[in-house]
């Protein structure tokens, strides 16, 4: 050996830091702005309905003002409650929402993919089956056929989002398995005894995961856009639960005359979709910059 | 080319055999009750007997599975719960405003991607300024342009465009259900100038996000093609830029354009249900959204099936078509 193993490590966590400060200073105005907007955005959503004055559900001024009223800067809905509040409540719904979603899609689809390229044989193409068969269905429709059959709320929604997201991850993680199982390292971990779920678990899975992450990250925008549509033709948590979809929708009867309770929840959904669309693909730059 | 149609034609019946499978299951294991929901809730035993025997919901499930295949074969999709009428008949009317509407919003979908693709590729400061624009409207959920579109054209330009429905006039007793072709076969400029303007803004709504999709695959496709040694060629036989883009790379570009269109229409389904909403559009879409307002699964089973078909018939077609142009597809 030519360093110790201290010596070692200091150089690979230099190596590394250079290279994060080196993908962050590589990356474009635009991407970083979407990298801020998008944390300015979490933070908004997570302590944002604790900073607000209103209840998002109860009444708290006058009905139908419109934004910059005193009291209200995006105005009230039809009953009265106060815009602002409501879109920030509903933010911290849709995302949240989102993300359980992607992780729940992401975890089952991993499972899959990786039981089917890891043990093979009748197992692998049973399972790749199952995945392509879902995979041939029309999202969106199962997405609604799944949601309707469970009933209106935000949990049947998610359920029929997650019933037609697995499949990809599937599909994806047993590629990458495949090819890892092939590469050097496992290779040598196989010839020095290591097997089963111990070479699945220490040499296989944290192989794939980088790649598992950046998809789910640059899925979030999608699923926000889903769950919206969803939420908006009827598989939602009906009101006054203030969620996005439902809110645009409901709000279209008086939109003609009060554009704003209509308009404002779907600009919302819209900067959402944007900002982590956007983000996404910075942060799958600053991922592959650092080699992780 | 034969064996793989037919593989190809094998994998639609699977698919096909075990969407109607899985929407059947939904039907069955749905939260709400369908007997209640067809007869109220204050109805009488008896009622609900003759009920639960008129729906033939006592028989076993399987026979119950090979009746709703053999009716979905046939166009007949029982009774809606909620009119008590047949749902085929609700379909014959919605499906041709929901065809006609989602072709118009494919054509949209190709004119939008042609004409913004060589704006996507510009340098420098403008084209980071367009792509800007196109990434913020692909992010706009289809109900947001279709508000929008909706404030501009109907309410501050003074009702230039209609926001509503699919006709001033109604449709024509003996008509195909296509409102502009019938005004057409009844030689009526007035009838088809005003069913045209009533397309413009809901599939202008539907069709924005996935025309820049296409604008940007239609650029990235491009912009390899110009990088390539046939285009170096092109060039040093003198051939001009612009007749390279439109004579080669603009062809090379539209097989991964081809498929990601078949995506996308995938996609406009869902923005279709949306916009019609929006537009009170009598199509597929807004029926199945007042369907799930009322629980009526019998109906959504229809409309999903119906449209469920459409893709993946869809599809199929694409993947020949594909295969056809690109012999690489065969074998793969």
């Amino acid at each position: 050996m030519l360093f110790s193993r201290r010596g070692t490590l200091e150089r690979v966590e230099a190596a590394q830091a250079s290279r994060r400060d080196s993908a962050w200073s590589a990356l474009g105005t635009g991407e970083k702005a979407s990298l801020i907007a998008m944390a300015a955005i979490v933070l908004l959503a997570l302590i944002g309905p604790t900073l607000m004055p209103y209840s998002p559900i109860i009444p708290s001024g006058p009905q139908l003002a419109p934004p910059l009223s005193s009291g209200h800067v995006l105005g009230t809905d039809v009953l009265g409650m106060d815009m602002a509040t409501r879109l920030v409540a509903g933010m911290q719904r849709s995302l949240l929402a989102a993300v359980v979603v992607t992780a729940v899609s992401a975890a089952l689809g991993t499972l899959i993919g990786v039981l089917a390229g890891f043990r093979g044989g009748w197992l692998d193409s049973a399972l790749m089956r199952f995945t392509d068969l879902f995979l041939a269905f029309p999202a969106m429709i199962i997405a609604m056929a799944v949601a309707a059959a469970i009933g209106q709320s935000l949990g049947s929604a998610m359920i029929g989002i997650i019933v037609v997201w697995w499949p990809l991850y599937a599909r994806l993680v047993r590629g990458e398995v495949r090819r890892v199982v092939a590469l050097p390292h496992v290779q040598a971990a196989r010839v020095s005894g290591v097997r089963g779920w111990r070479l699945l678990w220490r040499h296989v899975v944290p192989a794939v995961m980088p790649t598992v992450v950046v998809t789910a990250s640059l899925d979030i925008g999608a699923v926000v856009m889903t769950l919206a549509a969803l939420s908006f033709i009827g598989l939602g948590t009906p009101a006054p639960a203030p969620e996005l979809g439902r809110m645009a929708s409901d709000g279209m009867k008086y939109f003609l005359n009060a554009w704003w309770i209509a308009v404002l929840p779907s600009v919302t959904i819209g900067l959402l979709a944007f900002v982590f669309n956007y983000a996404g693909d910075a942060l799958r730059v600053v991922l592959r910059r650092t080699g992780v | 080319m034969l064996s793989f149609v037919g593989k190809r034609l094998g994998s639609l019946v699977v698919v096909l055999f075990f969407l109607t499978l899985l929407v059947f299951t939904l039907g069955k294991v749905a939260d709400s009750d369908p007997v209640r929901t067809y007869v109220g809730v204050n109805a009488s035993v008896e009622a609900v007997e003759a009920a639960r025997e008129e729906l033939g919901l006592d028989d076993p499930i399987p026979v119950q599975f090979a009746s709703f295949v053999g009716g979905a074969v046939q166009g007949d999709f029982g009774v809606s719960l909620a009119s008590k009428r047949p749902i085929s008949d609700e379909l014959s009317t919605r499906l041709p405003a929901t065809l006609e509407l989602a072709g118009w919003a494919l054509t949209l979908t190709v004119l939008i991607g042609v004409s913004l693709a060589s704006l996507y590729s510009r340098p420098g400061r403008i084209g980071a300024v367009l792509r800007f624009v196109f990434f913020s409207a692909a992010s706009a959920p289809s109900f947001l342009i279709a508000m929008l579109s909706v404030l501009v054209f109907y309410k501050w330009l003074g009702g230039m465009l209609p926001a509503a429905g699919r006709s001033s006039y109604g449709p024509y007793d003996d008509g195909t259900g296509f409102y502009v072709i019938d005004g057409i076969l009844h030689a009526s400029p007035t009838y088809t100038w005003d069913a045209i303007q009533h397309l413009l803004l809901p599939a202008l709504a539907a069709s924005v996000g996935a025309g820049v999709a296409l604008a940007r695959v239609l650029a990235d496709g491009i912009s390899s093609s110009l990088s390539s040694p046939w285009a170096r060629t092109a060039r040093a036989l003198g051939e001009r830029e612009g007749t390279i883009v439109r004579r080669h790379a603009l062809r090379n570009a539209s097989s991964p354009a081809l498929s990601l269109l078949a995506v996308q229409a995938g996609f406009m389904v869902s923005s279709l249900v949306v916009v019609e909403q929006v537009f009170s559009w009598n199509g597929l879409g807004s029926y199945l959204s007042s369907a799930i307002g009322v629980g009526d699964f019998p109906a959504i089973a229809a409309v999903c099936l119906i449209l469920g078909a459409v893709y993946v018939v869809l599809n199929t077609l694409v993947d020949v078509a594909l295969a056809a142009v690109d012999p690489r597809v065969r074998l793969s």
